[in-house]
């Protein structure tokens, strides 16, 4: 029992960290990256509720399996439009104003 | 219901085949649209004639399985989509400025139509996840069909509407943590007003207003409505950001317990009439016209967040019919304006206000219909929007003591007036008239005058429309 509440609690914080992280920074890459922090807290928080009661619950399991799912494609989508607007500000860069 | 599920599989299976077979021809979207919104006015008489339809996936019930439910409002919303669907595919096929042909735009679209189909007949919070996340990422996808300028505010999009994502998928890991059902009606019966249910309802609102681009969490839209190809700016502001606000209007109306609705009732007021203020002055004071239907997008938001506020406040289903007719006459008043607004301002060669300037000479069919769909963004009679605005007022003009938000409705429509009229007055302005760039394209125009018309024709068909939409409600 103590265990599940553990887990429960360090998927929140991770949650917290990940939106925290997409709040304050400004780099795609690691906004990217921040996201993800939060889909793991998210899946933790998810796989720790499965396991409360004594006996798993393949319910939340499944869901979580579907999510990371999800979580992939949109991670890989995410990177390559972060790729294409990178490239695309180095192509102006020598012309256009300074980023901030 | 099969009518229901073809209207789903239609644009589902046209968008994997054309992904599959790599055929980038508008022809066969525009066939599955048809076939669509045929299926879909077949399905909404099946609810007419034999009431409320609903459907276990695979056979499996609920608790363990997905419902879907077939009940008149998600029939109309269905009917609704296929014919908006329909409509921008004419026009993306036919139009000269809309650069759709032969590019991803035809699957993604009818992938579009298929995740929002999915939305409106499901009714389990797990399923809605992944319709939404689904919308959230064909809606990038399309947006940065528009060339490399768009990938900024797509990005941003992209990464606001995965962490809103996440946010509500928290919120239903905690519902489920709580209660043990995922079913909204199994969900509504069990629901108790304790800490974890306030919790979740609050990370679920919170993601589904960002998706919304509900006020105060709007910031990402207009770069991102503005920005994408006419034709997907039509159907976002259109069709997609009602989907997150259908799914927060059951969660409100159905499984929130009372004595939590009337303070987030309040709120969600208070919240739509700043919509509606912040969102007009922004579009008075905005210079590029694509921005400025973009920015009316949040404030007419504004007229669905207050009718669901007061909703809750009072207890009264009644104002989910004002909802409904509010997002139906948004929907096809801001089709006719981003297609008018993408003519005009391909034709014209600038994407400014201020080079509409004698647009009632030089393209009055465009102009017309900016014109026809912002008189229903103001609410004047007859037409669709006076109707939706008509049903909020009754309730609130009864009582004395609820006078105050009737003149938040009158300020909102104040508002939306002075931008519609900045557009208009300029266009009137014909002694230094802006010279077209190219020859205009006149059936673009009368096609994006067609929708201004239907939002009109809305209030003559306005009696079995509110009736078919206060079943849904009770």
């Amino acid at each position: 029992m103590s265990g599940a509440s553990l887990y429960l609690g360090l998927g929140v914080l991770l949650w917290l960290l990940g939106l925290h992280g997409l709040l304050r920074l400004r780099h795609p890459l690691r906004r990217i990256m921040a996201i993800n922090l939060m889909g793991s807290g998210t899946f933790m928080v998810m796989v720790a509720l499965a396991s409360r009661s004594g006996h798993n619950d393949p319910v939340l399991q499944a869901l979580v399996v579907t999510g990371l799912v999800v979580a992939v494609s949109a991670t890989a989508f995410a990177l390559r439009l972060a790729v294409a607007h990178q490239a695309h500000r180095s192509r102006q860069r020598p012309t256009g104003e300074h980023e901030e | 219901m099969t009518l229901a599920l073809a209207s789903l599989l239609l644009p589902l299976g046209t968008a994997l085949l054309m992904l599959l077979l790599r055929l980038r021809s508008g022809i066969w979207v525009i066939a599955a649209s048809l076939g669509s919104l045929l299926c879909a006015g077949l399905a909404l008489h099946e609810v007419i004639e034999q009431g409320v339809q609903t459907l276990a996936i695979g056979g499996w019930r609920t608790p363990l399985g997905i419902r879907f439910e077939l009940s008149s409002l998600t029939a109309v919303l269905l009917v609704f989509t296929a014919m908006t669907h329909l409509l921008v595919a004419i026009y993306a096929q036919h139009s000269r400025h809309s650069h759709a042909r032969n590019t991803d735009y035809w699957p993604l679209s009818g992938l579009l139509h298929a995740s929002l189909a999915a939305l409106w007949l499901s009714r389990d919070l797990f399923n809605w996840y992944v319709t939404l996340e689904l919308l959230g990422l064909v809606a990038v996808a399309m947006i940065i069909l528009s060339g490399p300028r768009a990938h900024a505010p797509a990005l941003r999009y992209l990464l606001l509407s995965l962490a809103a994502s996440l946010c509500y998928l928290l919120g239903v890991a905690l519902l489920y943590g709580r209660y043990g059902v995922l079913d909204l009606d199994l969900l509504a019966q069990a629901s108790e007003a304790d800490h974890s249910t306030r919790m979740a309802l609050l990370l679920m609102t919170v993601g589904l207003m960002l998706k919304a681009a509900l006020w105060p969490l709007h910031l990402w839209l207009p770069a991102a409505h503005s920005s994408a190809p006419t034709a997907v700016s039509a159907l976002l502001s259109a069709l997609v950001v009602k989907g997150p606000l259908f799914i927060l209007w059951l969660l409100w109306s159905r499984v929130a317990p009372v004595d939590m609705t009337e303070s987030a009732g309040l709120l969600f007021a208070l919240a739509g009439i700043v919509a509606l203020l912040a969102g007009g002055w922004a579009a008075l004071r905005t210079p590029l016209l694509k921005t400025l239907v973009a920015y009316s997008t949040v404030a007419q938001l504004g007229y669905a967040l207050l009718a669901l506020g007061l909703l809750l406040r009072w207890q009264q289903s009644e104002l989910s019919v004002a909802l409904w007719l509010f997002v139906l006459a948004h929907g096809l008043a801001k089709v006719s304006m981003f297609l008018a607004a993408g003519e005009m301002q391909a034709t014209l060669g600038s994407k400014r206000v201020a080079s509409l300037k004698g647009a009632t000479q030089t393209m009055p069919v465009a102009m017309f219909a900016f014109a026809v769909a912002g008189g229903s963004l103001i609410g004047l009679p007859p037409s669709g929007g006076f109707v939706a605005k008509w049903v909020l007022l009754q309730p609130l003009l009864l009582e004395p003591i609820h006078w105050p938000w009737a003149l938040g409705v009158l300020l909102g429509t104040l508002a939306s007036a002075a931008y519609v009229f900045r557009v208009v007055a300029l266009s009137f302005d014909r002694a230094d008239a802006t010279p077209p760039d190219y020859d205009p394209d006149p059936f673009a125009q009368w096609l994006a005058l067609l929708p201004a018309i239907a939002v009109w024709g809305l209030a003559l068909f306005s009696q079995p429309l509110i009736l078919w939409l206060s079943e849904a409600s009770g």
